[in-house]
């Protein structure tokens, strides 16, 4: 494997794993890097704190898919009438 | 190659708005099935168009896929199958390597000058290049027992110098174009005996190279040819993991990590990508009044062939690094750019093989019957050389495997995204760059297997 796996700005405040040093630029993120890959190693505040964090995205996630499910039906809809008037 | 079918306008057009409504949601297959009889005629740009949004909603739908359990599930699931006698399949297959290729040398040389009366000829380019290639995506790659030449090497003694590591697979991919230049320029694909001097240069060329380095680094690194069938075995449903032969679901390895692990491998997929476009161009009306001029001006053809082919494989690399620094900053991550390339390579394997599919299995369809009857009496020629009539929706095909390939591509960067961001909306947003390359792909793709095919102008 090469090395060059990470490339983090110097000037920016880096969040990183203690467990496996993988760099993040949000706390988010590492709280949910932490829950996802190394669910053993978590004690109880950390574990709460993941499932908020992800809760939260999960928010975020239904306003996503809302907005995809929409564009999707607008593709569609959208085709159907254009090969109708053509 | 030189029986590419004129494709039908309608046809396709008609597949196309077929398709459409499966893309949507499940329609009754049976009636519109019917209903496409008819055919529609519809307008260049809605075609492209609609090609593009089939690509664009497959995005949006995959997206809609966001538990992690499911992804690892789908793409972990695995099923030994038990091989029995491998050893005497495995010997087998060297043997029919090491025949064919006897047969290619021996045929092409001392057989008919016809080309699509050529047993050596028919061989290589329906028997191995079209149908052999589409078993090592679909089914399973079988070509390090069947390559004859890694057999032959085997045999004889090695230098087993050490290989320069800086080169890495550069060589393979210059191998790779160079040998896709050579059979857009020359008579290489139905002149016999132009063929089997170069198998026959080829094989020299591959023997000292495996006698000065190995055959282990030889065929691991530099010759291309195991390069592309090592790739396309990737996507393969049937694959020898960890010294057993596993069963999986088609297109899930593609979402490991270990298949790509520099520039040089991510050049070599790109290249792969690249070469199955570039083969369409060369054939379009297009090529041929864009070169016109060039070439009155007194640029030569062959030097014209091959900037073109380096300068695409260029924009399609530099794209392909640009989307990764625009996925690095809308995923606001860490990880490098080289990274994110060597992650997100692998998936567009996907798309080559869909390409290769489109173009190769009518092509192989038709002319397995003549191979057929020509390896029966290769020496002899023949009056009529049989070949298969495929009906009018066999377009259809093509076209649906394009787009597959495509849809399979979308699909398995989705889950290396998830595999490598922690955060489910960051992985979705990672895709939003590879999404637009890939749109912006297809439709060109499309609007090339749309135009009339011509014989590649002035070679």
């Amino acid at each position: 494997m090469t090395t060059d796996h990470y490339d983090v700005p110097t000037d920016d405040l880096v969040h990183r794993c203690e467990h496996c040093n993988r760099p993040f630029a949000e706390d988010e993120l590492l709280t949910l890097h932490k829950g996802l890959d190394h669910p053993d190693r978590l004690d109880d505040e950390e574990l709460a704190a993941f499932d908020e964090v992800y809760d939260e995205e999960t928010d975020d996630l239904r306003r996503y898919q809302i907005i995809a499910v929409g564009a999707i039906v607008l593709l569609y809809f959208t085709l159907l009438i254009i090969y109708a008037l053509i | 190659m030189y029986c590419r079918r004129l494709r039908r306008w309608g046809t396709l057009s008609s597949w196309l708005a077929l398709l459409v409504v499966a893309v949507g949601p499940a329609a009754a297959h049976g009636a519109s099935l019917d209903s496409s009889r008819e055919t529609i005629a519809i307008p260049a740009w809605l075609f492209l168009l609609t090609g593009g949004a089939a690509i664009g909603a497959s995005f949006l739908l995959a997206s809609l896929v966001t538990d992690r359990a499911l992804i690892d599930a789908i793409h972990g699931w695995r099923r030994t199958v038990p091989v029995p006698g491998e050893h005497l399949l495995r010997g087998f297959l060297q043997l029919v390597g090491v025949v064919g290729l006897s047969f290619v040398l021996v045929v092409g040389f001392l057989g008919p000058e016809l080309g699509n009366a050529n047993a050596a000829v028919l061989l290589v380019w329906v028997g191995w290049w079209a149908g052999f290639t589409a078993t090592t995506y679909l089914v399973g790659s079988t070509w390090p027992a069947l390559n004859p030449w890694r057999t032959i090497a085997e045999l004889l003694p090695s230098l087993n110098r050490s290989y320069p590591e800086r080169l890495g697979a550069w060589p393979s991919v210059a191998g790779l174009l160079g040998l896709v230049w050579l059979e857009v320029v020359s008579p290489v694909a139905d002149a016999p005996g132009v063929l089997a001097t170069v198998v026959a240069g080829y094989t020299v060329f591959t023997l000292v190279g495996a006698l000065a380095y190995g055959p282990e680094t030889w065929f691991e690194t530099v010759d291309p040819i195991s390069r592309v069938f090592r790739y396309y075995g990737r996507l393969a449903p049937i694959a020898r993991e960890d010294g057993q032969i596993r069963l999986r679901l088609p297109g899930t390895a593609l979402s490991e990590t270990r298949l790509v692990d520099g520039l040089d491998e991510v050049g070599f997929v790109i290249a792969l990508v690249w070469v199955t476009t570039y083969d369409g161009f060369v054939a379009t009306p297009t090529w041929r009044s864009l070169a016109d001029p060039l070439v009155s001006a007194g640029v030569p053809a062959l030097v014209l062939y091959l900037l073109v082919l380096l300068a695409g494989f260029g924009l399609f690399l530099g794209v392909f690094v640009l989307g990764a620094r625009y996925s690095r900053r809308l995923a606001g991550t860490y990880l490098s750019v080289a990274e994110l390339t060597r992650q997100f390579a692998p998936p567009l394997l996907a798309i080559a093989a869909g390409y290769h599919l489109a173009h190769y299995l009518g092509y192989f369809l038709t002319l397995a019957p003549s191979l057929a009857t020509t390896a029966a009496t290769p020496l002899t020629l023949l009056e009529t050389v049989p070949v298969l009539a495929l009906p009018g929706w066999f377009d259809g095909v093509a076209l649906a495997s394009v787009l597959l390939g495509h849809i399979l591509a979308i699909w398995a960067a989705h889950a290396t995204a998830f595999d490598l961001f922690p955060g489910r909306l960051q992985a979705i947003r990672s895709q939003y760059p590879y999404t637009a390359v890939m749109v912006v792909y297809t439709m060109s793709s499309l609007w090339i297997v749309s135009q009339p095919t011509i014989a590649p102008p002035y070679v």
